[in-house]
């Protein structure tokens, strides 16, 4: 039984109702005002103003107003973040190195070059010994269980987890949630995640659900700016629900291939939940900016995180080796397209002088300048894609130790989770106090495509306290990673 | 017929076997679990020990899972157990001795692995039988070795039988506990599962290597093998099972009145075993004796710190003399080899190595296997890697007044050992 839906029809007349009265009144006040002005005594009003035409008076206050009203009216509402709750991993579900290399050795496919190879890659990866793996991925073989059925308990687990805490946290109810955008790059059964999340929590039969497949790691902030465009068109007081995971269980690549070989050994269970509204209310954060940068034009750009087949015919997704080169440029790319946006006035123009001497004087004279973002935000959640990535976006942002601490933790505590390793770097910055009113906090996601997608947000409520999936252990980071994790 | 993966499954056979792996719930970080000299004596035996469970309400609600949970944090507690053996590189004195450097245990939360299997008969039907070798299809049979560094020290695997009835069986490798130390180490997974607050496990003091001379002879009561390299067990010239059968307190009181003093029931059973098989076999007449002194335990939460000795049939062969006289013979006359056997250096069997073992388990708690308060039906330990003279292994039963007793011998000689046992 759903209840009735709300007056939409109504809100939208409204809406036209307050943009009609303010175009009749703005006219009227100008008009009363340019004639109340000709009614003063003469030696309170200047010479020029008896001397104009009514008209010209009337014109002179009546366009600004009006630019003014429009302007207030048709600008994009603000989109706020109410909550947002991540999945907590339990130690059930937890993979120590010597087990997952245990487990390896057990896949007839994986010989013993490719347990060393794998073994070197988990001793540099950054991840550490309490990251976890699906219910289906502690069998041994693992493949053999990685079922439709398997998949879909993954999603129970994890989906339904941090929907659970989310909606404890908000104390919102299921049938208050307006639009549902959920992504998950690797698994689209039908019906969808948001079916299945419409019929676990009983959602209203008018809910405006997408379910984004295929966009890769970064596919968390696509997500965030879809609902962001969906609730600034839906009536005030709108909420929406995004979800940001990744299934492992289906995804385990049973071959010998090197490049195949690293999704597996870096992927970990993760998932979390977002609540958006395009009013200020109860809210924690603003949105300020979602900038996306797309290189998939460029071809190297585009097959540089390819899912295909091997030689002997298994799926796994492969990564090429000049993939931080890539990301790199489309990192670059969308710097050049949110820095106007975010960084103050003194930044701008220094790069834009570094620009145009580049330009003039020759390349070779000038390095190009890197904007300073510790201007322009607090906090940094970069996507934990491997160590590897985040090195090389400390490097190129010349950003300090703490400022990427929450991105390395999230890789050491929960491993690779795909879209939403931001989420949980966002936890841990709030878990450890470092949040305070009106901070800004930028997130920065990579994934296939190549995609490098950004988000601007601004704190308006820190958290309460550190509930959530760094709880049991905020207490123990952060810790020193070794280059090379023993075993 | 059933069919598996393209395989036929015989009828009534214990088949749909799923591994998996149980791992401590939290980080154990770089330590090393050193190994005693008596831990090192035993490396080549494996405890298998079932836990039988009635079908009904509580055990249909045992899921996998319900015995998966209590695991996680059992496993932080007995972290050794999780662990994978390995050799101590900076072994010195193996390169002088030109054997393998010692062996000891790397915590390194590998984990515990779990076999998940289905019969289907009954599990009445199933204990009715007494089918010698029954104990092999309910624990995993797996040893230590070959890839020695791979190799899981524990398996439990959980057996559902057709009536609902589950069989929990425990393959223990020797080397980290004597049966007592298994016995608790389970015992208080069954604590964390009903909820309660298990007592704290003592892993203290470490192990320390003894000092041993070298080229001493093995001692008597055991058997030296060897050198064994990387896989750990000593395939026996011929094939070994464990029968399990139950001595009624009739029978007991029947034995106690013949003798002239009161003498304690295990001389009393294992002295009628040590008869039967000098009867079916000849000789016998030295057998060695494994005992558990409760009293002289060091409070270890694992420790292989069993009693192990001889004891000599004088004068008249076993098979002719009076179970009273072989009883109190077991009773005194056992020479007590303990220390001279962790000491000697090189590798021995001692369960069936230089004679029939005689096992005391009087005092080892295996009824308080409580799961959601439900105490086993029955409780059978054999054990693997057992030397052909074979073992006897004497247990509590179900209500503590008989006794069950495994015997591991040679295939063939268990059809005679069940005549016997029924004319007595």
């Amino acid at each position: 039984m759903s209840s009735p839906p709300p007056p939409l029809g109504n809100n939208g007349l409204l809406k036209n109702v307050h943009r009609f009265v303010a175009a009749v009144a703005v006219p009227l006040a100008a008009a009363a005002l340019a004639a109340a002005a000709r009614l003063l005594p003469q030696e309170a009003t200047s010479g020029w103003l008896r001397d104009a035409r009514p008209v010209h008076l009337f014109l002179a206050v009546f366009l600004p107003a009006a630019a003014a009203t429009v302007y207030l009216l048709l600008r994009p509402r603000a989109v706020y973040l109410v909550d947002y709750a991540c999945f907590r991993t339990a130690p059930n579900c937890r993979v120590p190195f010597s087990t997952f290399l245990e487990h390896a050795k057990q896949v007839p496919a994986l010989n013993e070059r490719s347990i060393r190879f794998m073994t070197k890659l988990l001793e540099r990866s950054g991840l550490g010994e309490e990251t976890c793996l699906p219910p289906a991925h502690h069998y041994i073989p693992t493949y053999k269980y990685c079922t439709l059925d398997a998949a879909r308990g993954e999603v129970d687990l994890v989906v339904f987890g941090a929907l659970d805490d989310l909606f404890a946290k908000t104390g919102l109810s299921p049938s208050a949630i307006d639009i549902l955008v959920v992504n998950c790059s690797l698994f689209c059964p039908t019906p969808s995640f948001v079916d299945m999340i419409i019929n676990r929590y009983k959602l209203r039969s008018d809910v405006r659900s997408v379910h984004l497949a295929g966009m890769g790691c970064s596919a968390g902030i696509v997500s965030v700016g879809l609902a962001r465009s969906l609730l600034q068109v839906a009536p005030e007081n709108s909420h929406a629900l995004v979800v940001s995971t990744e299934t492992i269980t289906p995804n385990y690549y049973v071959g010998s291939e090197r490049a195949m070989l690293l999704p597996n050994c870096l992927f970990r269970i993760g998932g979390a939940a977002a609540l958006l509204s395009n009013s200020p209310s109860k809210a924690r954060f603003r949105l300020k900016h979602v900038v996306r940068t797309l290189t998939g034009a460029q071809d190297s750009a585009y097959a540089c995180v390819f899912q295909e087949e091997d030689d002997v015919g298994n799926v796994g997704i492969n990564l090429s080796k000049d993939l931080m080169t890539i990301a790199g440029n489309a990192l670059k790319a969308n710097i050049t397209a949110i820095g106007p946006l975010v960084l103050p006035a003194s930044e701008q123009l220094m790069f834009a002088a570094a620009f145009i001497a580049r330009k003039v004087l020759g390349g070779g004279r000038f390095r190009p300048y890197i904007p300073d973002f510790r201007t322009a935000f607090e906090h940094f959640c970069i996507h934990a894609g491997g160590r590897a990535v985040i090195d090389e976006l400390q490097r190129s942002l010349g950003l300090s130790d703490e400022q990427v601490e929450a991105s390395r933790m999230a890789l050491h505590r929960f491993g690779n989770t795909s879209s939403s390793s931001l989420w949980y770097e966002l936890a841990y910055i709030e878990a450890k106090g470092r949040m305070r009113r009106g901070d800004r906090v930028w997130m920065i996601g990579f994934g296939s495509g190549f995609k490098c997608n950004s988000a601007a947000w601004e704190c308006i409520q820190p958290a309460a306290n550190a509930e959530g999936p760094w709880a049991t252990c905020i207490h123990r980071y952060p810790v020193d990673i070794p280059d090379v994790l023993k075993h | 017929m059933v069919y598996e993966q393209g395989e036929e499954v015989l009828p009534g056979a214990v088949h749909g076997h799923r591994l998996s792996t149980v791992v401590p719930s939290s980080v154990t970080g770089e330590v090393d679990y050193p190994l005693s000299d008596a831990d090192l004596a035993f490396k080549l035996h494996y405890l298998r020990g079932v836990y039988y469970y009635p079908p009904g309400d509580v055990t249909r609600g045992i899921t996998t899972k319900v015995i998966k949970d209590p695991m996680f944090p059992w496993l932080d507690d007995y972290f050794p157990v999780a662990g994978r053996v390995r050799r101590d590189a900076a072994d010195v004195a193996a390169g002088e001795g030109g054997h393998p450097p010692r062996p000891y245990i790397k915590c390194n939360d590998c984990g515990v692995r779990i076999v998940e299997a289905k019969c289907d008969r009954d599990m009445a039907e199933w204990l009715r039988d007494e089918a010698p070798g029954r104990l092999s299809q309910l624990c995993y049979d797996k040893v230590l070795g070959p890839e020695l560094f791979f190799s899981p020290l524990l398996y439990v695997q959980i057996t559902n039988f057709k009536c609902g009835g589950l069989a929990l069986g425990f393959s223990w490798a020797h080397l980290i506990g004597d049966v007592a130390s298994a016995a608790t180490c389970f015992n208080k997974w069954a604590q964390i599962l009903s909820g309660k607050k298990p007592e704290p496990t003592v892993l203290t003091p470490e192990n320390m290597p003894g000092h041993s001379p070298a080229g001493a002879t093995a001692p008597r009561s055991v058997k030296q093998v060897g050198p064994i390299e990387d896989h750990w067990i000593v395939p026996a010239g011929r094939d070994m099972a464990c029968y399990s059968f139950h001595v009624t307190e009739p029978t007991l009181k029947k034995l106690q009145q013949q003798a002239a003093v009161a003498t304690g029931t295990f001389e009393l059973v294992a002295a009628l075993m040590w008869q039967t098989v000098a009867k079916i076999r000849g000789g016998v007449e030295t057998v060695t004796v494994v005992k558990n002194d409760a009293a002289a335990r060091s409070g270890r939460a694992l420790a292989n710190e069993m009693k192990v000795g001889y004891v000599e049939a004088s004068g008249s062969s076993p098979a002719k003399a009076d179970v009273a006289e072989l009883a109190a013979l077991l009773a005194k006359g056992v020479v007590d080899e303990t220390a001279a056997v962790a000491a000697f250096p090189g590798d021995v069997l001692v369960y069936g190595g230089a004679h029939l073992t005689l096992v005391d388990m009087e005092q080892v708690d295996v009824y308080g296997l409580e799961i959601k308060g439900q105490r086993p039906v029955h409780v059978e330990y054999g054990m693997d890697g057992v030397g052909e003279e074979g073992a006897v292994l004497v247990q509590p039963d179900a209500d503590g007044r008989g006794r069950t007793v495994t015997a591991v011998l040679p295939r063939d000689e268990i059809g005679s050992l069940r005549a016997a046992l029924q004319d007595a």
